[in-house]
């Protein structure tokens, strides 16, 4: 794939109108006025159908699960869900990067971890109401005293009690935490052995907002990404039966490493859609860079004639084609039904999220005192695209990962 | 309840535009799109069959190159199949030819009702679909403001300066319809996925029982000799509010008599 198909374009103009209507006129009331963005998720859903297409997806991903079948489904030929995944986050994060947070957290992190590792009682209990964004979902795992390190610093406990556990705890910077109807928790079982803290199972549980014990914070005043709500969850002494342990009550000898692999599957998800994201972003700021620079003139010329500003430009479309790529790569691949390794959608993250960040303070810079001024928005995508360098992993934690797998 | 609607595909008018220097026509060699007035009816005709419960809408549209991808958004939106005829006999048509062509084309089709815009976003001449009703021998209604089947009748609200008049006509009838009638859909994920295996019957001037001379720029009944410009507006009158601003907009607006 060098190019989008006619099929990807009509999708793409599709959602660009729709994001011009439906997303634009209300960017101050989603950036600055605290308004969720969970309504404008839900009309483009139903708006696009794909609503009925989680309904459908789910339907088959039951199914499989029920009769057992693991790993991914056979995928035939020109496959298209990729695609339609990635279009719609490129296209959003054009205007509102903290949209397809808000979207990707819930569907892809909250959602994707029960559909995956969830029996098919919390399959239908949960996950359905996730994936078609009919219900909110959170994904929990950073704490205050532990991020990078999130599945070793944890300190959030799972006690065992009879046949339940009691959790206590609290975590931090959790997107939807504030609205969240549903949330995956991970936590660290606390069964009173000696073991070393750090090495203990890590367990996954699904929570519903309003449980005795759980308290959902107002949202946290941010840099950027303002249209994202994030929060902080406090567990005290949060009582959970089997029903909500992920994958439910199994085998004493099952493996003990589930939890964390159930997290670090997802990192691979969440990175891939953070290039695309940067796309969105690269897209943008090279488009209204372009266009300042025909039209803002000085010393007698557009700004574009300048050798200084050509460069910015060039190098901004240096990035755009080197992450347009790296998403044709990945849509490719997965049409393919393969998945990239951890180390190459570290790699894939880390790239366009330096290169997001970088283009977009470039066409700040581009924009002068202009790109200072919120009416331009280069400012905004140049906030929000910070946070691309930080969360899903901060970059220098892509870093390492990439380096472990060189080395090993 | 099977309804034709006849959508138009133009150069994308967000892009800038040629005259061809021969014709004084507008280059339609690249890419064409959806004309934005026609995305009405075929919400309208989708509606109307939807309320039906049974039937299709089947899209007629003549275009330079084989041009699809217009007809691909329309398809998207829900329309069954489309009739394109395209032709390089039949370039420099002019308005009579077209609904001649459309016309022609129409009559390949089983139908209760013809929609059309008013008129299109790149020609502006509004003419093309009352000579469709002509040339079929059927009755036609402009300016549907809104649009309803009653048995084998079609009511239409017909915008007026005035308001609108209440019209109805026996069915098979030609309506045309103005952008208040309806707010056309997004196209579904879905409807663009199965958009590309809908059938698109291509059709030449030939198949369509036209000779050479008929259609096309020899058979145009009309030339544009000359292009000009629109006469550049004069520049408005400044008021400077030194206090008695509203008393000279009022006094301004009196001179007019709006007030
Ligand atoms: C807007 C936003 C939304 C978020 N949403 C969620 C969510 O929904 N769910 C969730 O669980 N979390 C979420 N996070 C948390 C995010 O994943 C963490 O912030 C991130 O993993 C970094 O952890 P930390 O903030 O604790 O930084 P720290 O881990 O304290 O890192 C501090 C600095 O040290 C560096 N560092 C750490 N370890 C190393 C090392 N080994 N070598 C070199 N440098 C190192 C880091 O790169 C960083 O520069 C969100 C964060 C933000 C900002």
């Amino acid at each position: 794939m060098f190019e989008w198909s006619d099929e990807h374009l009509a999708i793409r103009d599709a959602i660009r109108s729709f994001v011009d209507n439906e997303v634009v006129p209300n960017i101050d009331a989603l950036e600055h006025e605290g308004v969720p963005p969970y309504e404008v998720i839900r009309k483009m859903y139903r708006t696009f159908g794909m609503d009925e297409m989680a309904r459908e997806s789910f339907k088959r991903a039951l199914e499989r699960k029920i009769a057992g079948e693991t790993g991914r489904p056979e995928r035939r030929g020109g496959d298209n869900s990729a695609a339609m995944t990635l279009i719609p986050i490129i296209e959003l994060c054009r205007h509102c990067p903290g949209i397809v947070t808000s979207m990707g957290v819930s569907t892809g992190l909250a959602g994707g971890t029960i559909m995956k590792g969830g029996t098919p009682e919390q399959m239908e209990r949960w996950g359905l109401d996730l994936m078609t964004m009919d219900k909110i979902g959170a994904w929990a795992i950073t704490e205050p005293d532990s991020g990078s390190d999130a599945l070793g610093g944890m300190r959030t406990t799972a006690r065992p009690d009879g046949d339940e556990w009691i959790l206590n705890g609290s975590k931090t910077y959790i997107t939807n935490g504030p609205y969240a109807d549903t949330i995956v928790l991970y936590a660290k079982l606390d069964d009173g052995s000696e073991d070393d803290p750090r090495k203990r199972e890590v367990l996954t549980f699904v929570l519903d907002k309003g449980m005795e014990g759980l308290v959902q914070s107002a949202p946290m005043r941010k840099m950027g990404l303002k249209s994202s709500p994030t929060g902080e969850l406090f567990l005290s002494d949060v009582r959970v039966g089997v029903d909500r342990l992920l994958g439910g009550r199994k085998d004493p000898s099952r493996s003990k490493s589930e939890g964390r692999e159930s997290a670090k599957e997802n990192f691979v998800t969440e990175r891939a859609g953070v290039a695309a994201m940067s796309l969105g972003v690269i897209e943008e700021c090279l488009a209204l860079s372009i266009d300042y620079a025909k039209s803002r003139v000085l010393w007698g010329k557009p700004i574009a004639q300048h050798q200084l500003i050509q460069l910015k430009l060039a190098k901004m479309e240096v990035a755009r084609l080197n992450v347009q790529n790296l998403v044709f790569r990945h849509i490719e691949m997965s049409s393919a039904g393969k998945t990239p390794t951890l180390a190459e959608a570290s790699a894939m993250k880390l790239y366009s999220a330096q290169a997001a960040s970088e283009v977009a303070m470039e066409a700040v810079q581009l924009f002068g005192g202009n790109g200072y001024i919120a009416e331009y928005r280069v400012e905004q995508l140049a906030r929000d695209a910070k946070v691309f360098q930080i969360y899903a992993g901060t970059d220098e934690i892509q870093i390492t990962h990439i380096a472990r797998d060189l080395l090993a | 309840m099977n309804v034709v609607v006849c959508v138009k595909q133009i150069p994308d008018p967000a892009a800038p535009q040629s005259l061809e220097p021969s014709t004084n026509t507008l280059d339609r060699s690249g890419k064409l799109i959806l004309d934005d007035s026609d995305a009405y009816g075929v919400e309208m005709a989708l509606q109307l069959v939807d309320k039906a419960g049974s039937g299709e809408v089947t899209l007629v549209s003549m275009a330079p190159n084989g041009e699809v991808a217009g007809l691909r958004t329309a398809l998207a939106m829900g329309a069954a199949k489309a009739i394109l005829v395209s032709d390089d006999a039949l370039k420099g048509t002019d308005a009579l030819g077209t609904a001649k062509v459309l016309a022609a084309a129409i009559k390949r089709t089983e139908f209760d009702l013809v929609l059309a815009a008013t008129e299109s976003s790149d020609g502006y001449t509004g003419t093309v679909p009352v000579q469709i009703a002509e040339l079929l021998g059927l009755p036609s209604i402009t300016f549907a403001k809104s649009v309803t089947i009653d048995g084998s009748t079609v009511k239409v609200d017909r915008q007026t300066e005035a308001g609108y008049d209440e019209v109805t006509a026996p069915l098979p009838a030609v309506v045309t319809v103005t952008a208040g009638v309806v707010e056309p859909r997004y196209p579904s994920f879905k409807g663009i996925m199965a958009a590309k295996s809908k059938p698109v019957d291509q059709v030449t001037a030939a198949d369509l029982g036209f000779s050479a001379g008929d259609v096309g720029a020899a058979g145009s009944g009309q030339t544009i000799f000359a292009v000009a410009d629109a006469e550049a507006r004069s520049a408005g009158e400044i008021v400077v509010d030194e206090g008695d601003g509203a008393q000279r907009i009022v006094s301004f607006l009196e001179g007019l008599k709006v007030i």
